[in-house]
């Protein structure tokens, strides 16, 4: 990668070296408590007092997962018994599968939807700020009630897209009803909501150096070679964010199944997310110590593929100071 | 998740109220209307108490109701579901209203109304009111095409699919001749009696048999592929308001309803409808109707007023001039006295339900049973069933067996 000429060595940041720009190695910087550490500590301050209220939930819901807990009556310790089930019930199975789908399927789509857009918008277009939020609204409103309400009619079989449809002469299953389709209508909608991770793109892509690209075109790297060699790099903390904190979300997924298909995880259960099925166990079937249970369950799989993530990281993501 | 939520605090505004009582019921802004009505009346005729009311949509209302529960702050008095109060009197959480005998009046209500609501003599539920299932059909449809009705009290499952069929025929397609949601336990519960069978035994035992749920989902296959009833995937949202519905809408020509609710399916679909009977009474093994409970009225066992509890169930029940207010809301009043006393002031509607009702009382019907506790699970087991047979995914041979599989399971938990 040196694509540095030698005059424009000198116009490298102080904070950065070429040896930073090798993957996979961190160049040590000395740790200060300087006024950055107390203020990432105030910023921190409102989570540690919003900790005080879920502590003790928290630690509840670990106590209730081992025992039967329906509501109504005090909890019976039961062991691992609800673990136990867990591993032989066919509907925890497939609600992990359309949580599994759901999320990697939306997600990358949704990156590589917010990484485009704002390459683009980085491209200098009038009325920046305008399409800034013009794009992020959908990620403010998408997870709302009215909003999904919108799209159970939008993609009804009388609805807007078939309408649409029509025109081209295809007739339109009913996107909402169908259990082909229902989990991809609701891909549509997560993907929609780009505009958070996009908003933060954006500022990243503001951060890379245009200097580099000078350069690297001064050597004759073309738009795709200056993207994959300068861009992506450069900007891989910011896509193993949002990387992270989408799959954390997306696994959390529950208004969104429950409002398209009124609380019952149809057609047929494929709409019926990890988080829907914990909440029918909870309150329509009197299980709350299974649905504590699975919680747990959940809060494991998040933790192994964050771990698993932050190790990949090591080997596709570098930061440079 | 509160799609619809409401709280209102009636009430002269006496400062020296005494007793505070929590109401809670499920419904929409007219039910609720009347019952604050209502309730107005209570608090005039029962000056040291104040009634504080809230009420939900139902799904809401149901997941509310357990938290509450949970919680330790259970309403006094409450609308219960038929398929929630085993699950609940049997965890103890439930009053048993025989112990008020004098602030709650049970002499006239009919027997088999109170064993709607007792489980081994105790009272956990009181039906707040009658109702059924019937037949709702656009009859100006039928005028329309030249269809003559068959006899609603002969008329076979065989004549109703060919009924259906026509009317479908006759209107090129456009307007399908039944569309009744098929996973609604209240339905298969009547066919299921015509069979000889109870849906839910009285021992608390799923007692519908395969064959039966077999030939139940193969009707409506066979109905869906000779275009009586509408092709899969038609029906986006089930359940929803008589407003909202697809016979108000005029894509369907009729759909099984509880017969209370006739007068706002009438009012939706123009004044079109006419209300008959369920198909296959005669000619089965044993007619299948039965007069439900719509719901039921509970006390908290925790309340810390159940006599003033009591009190207010007896008003819900026994006052004329409550009545007058509440009218047929939750189903027709169970205390033939009341009944009586409104039937003047019934809508044209409301009367045709209430003939309807009455007409069937005067034949000797099945008694009907406290719904097992796990019944919430089976609804939800039946929809989803019925869904995968929709879409081709089970044959009616598969969907019954899973059916039965899982119903047994979830009531045997």
């Amino acid at each position: 990668m040196t694509v540095l000429a030698k005059d424009s060595r000198q116009t490298i940041p102080p904070t950065m070296s070429t040896e930073a720009l090798i993957p996979g190695r961190r160049s040590k910087k000395p740790r200060g408590k300087g006024p950055n550490q107390k203020s990432a500590y105030v910023f921190l301050l409102p989570w540690f007092i919003g900790m005080l209220f879920t502590i003790i939930p928290f630690f509840a819901s670990l106590y209730l997962s081992f025992t039967d807990y329906n509501l109504l009556e005090a909890p019976n310790w039961i062991g691992l018994d609800n673990f136990k089930e867990m591993m032989t019930d066919s509907r925890l199975a497939s609600s992990l599968e359309v949580t599994f789908v759901y999320t990697f399927v939306s997600v990358p789509i949704s990156l590589m939807a917010a990484l485009a857009v704002a390459l683009v918008l980085n491209q200098g277009i009038r009325g920046l700020p305008i399409y800034r939020s013009v794009f992020y609204l959908p990620s403010l409103l998408g997870g709302s009630v009215a909003i999904v309400m919108l799209w159970r009619y939008i993609f009804g079989y009388e609805g807007i897209v078939n309408k649409a449809l029509a025109v081209v002469g295809i007739q339109g299953p009913s996107w909402v009803s169908d259990p082909d389709f229902a989990l991809n209508t609701l891909i549509v909608l997560n993907v929609w909501t780009f505009g958070a991770p996009m908003v933060i793109f954006l500022a990243g892509l503001r951060q890379v150096p245009t200097m580099y690209y000078e350069a690297a075109s001064i050597d004759g790297a073309s738009a795709i070679r200056k993207f994959f060699s300068i861009t992506l790099p450069l900007m891989s903390p910011i896509i193993f964010f949002n990387l992270i904190m989408q799959l954390i979300g997306s696994f959390q997924t529950f208004t969104q199944g429950y409002v398209m298909s009124n609380g019952t995880g149809g057609p047929a259960d494929s709409t019926l997310f990890y988080n829907l099925y914990l909440y029918q166990k909870g309150f329509t079937e009197f299980e709350m110590g299974y649905a504590s249970a699975m919680a747990w369950l959940l809060l494991l799989i998040i933790g192994v593929f964050t771990a698993i993530n932050f190790v990949a990281a090591k080997f596709w993501v570098f930061y440079d100071n | 998740m509160l799609v619809l939520t409401g709280c209102t605090s009636s009430g002269a505004g006496s400062a020296d109220g005494d007793v505070t009582l929590d109401l809670v019921w499920w419904g929409d802004t007219e039910r609720a209307a009347q019952t604050n009505a209502a309730i107005e009346i209570f608090e005039e005729k029962n000056p040291g108490i104040t009634v504080v009311t809230e009420y939900q949509d139902s799904a809401p209302y149901r997941d509310k109701l357990a938290t509450r529960f949970a919680g330790g702050n259970p309403p006094d008095v409450m609308a219960m579901p038929n398929r929630s109060l085993m699950e609940y009197s049997e965890r103890g959480a439930l009053a048993d209203l025989n112990e008020f005998p004098d602030q709650l009046d049970t002499s006239v209500i009919p027997e088999s109304v109170l064993t709607s609501g007792s489980i081994d003599g105790h009272l956990y539920g009181l039906a707040t009111g009658l109702t059924t299932i019937g037949v709702a059909l656009n009859k100006t449809v039928t005028d329309d095409a030249g269809i003559t009705i068959p006899n609603d009290l002969t008329w076979t499952w065989e004549e109703f699919a060919d009924f259906s069929i026509e009317i479908s025929e006759k209107t090129d397609g456009k307007i399908y001749g039944t569309g009744y949601n098929p996973s609604v336990e209240t339905y298969v519960m009547i066919y299921t009696r015509q069979q000889g069978e109870d849906f839910y035994t009285e021992d608390n035992k799923l007692g519908v048999s395969e064959t039966t749920m077999r030939n139940w989902f193969q009707y409506v296959n066979d109905l869906r592929d000779a275009g009586g009833y509408p092709r899969a995937g038609f029906f986006e949202q089930q359940g929803q308001s008589p407003a909202q519905s697809y016979l108000a809408l005029g894509t369907i020509a009729s759909q099984f309803i509880p017969v209370n609710n006739f007068q706002a399916y009438n009012e939706a679909s123009g004044g079109n409808l006419v209300l008959l009977r369920l198909p296959g009474e005669t000619g089965s093994e044993r007619a299948g109707y039965s007069i439900d409970p719509s719901q039921l009225w509970s006390v908290a066992a925790k309340s810390e007023h159940p006599e003033e509890a009591a009190l207010l169930v007896d008003f819900l029940t026994n006052d004329k001039e409550g009545a007058a207010e509440l009218l047929t809301q939750r189903g027709l009043p169970i205390n033939p006295d009341v009944a009586e006393s409104i039937t003047a002031q019934l809508s044209a509607d409301d009367q045709t339900f209430v003939g309807f009702i009455t007409d069937l009382q005067e034949s000797e019907l099945p008694s009907n049973y406290v719904y097992p506790a796990g019944a919430a699970t089976v609804a939800d087991i039946l929809i989803q069933v019925s869904t995968e047979l929709e879409f081709g995914r089970l044959t009616p041979a598969e969907a019954a067996k899973k059916f039965v599989t899982e119903a047994t399971a979830a009531i045997g938990e």
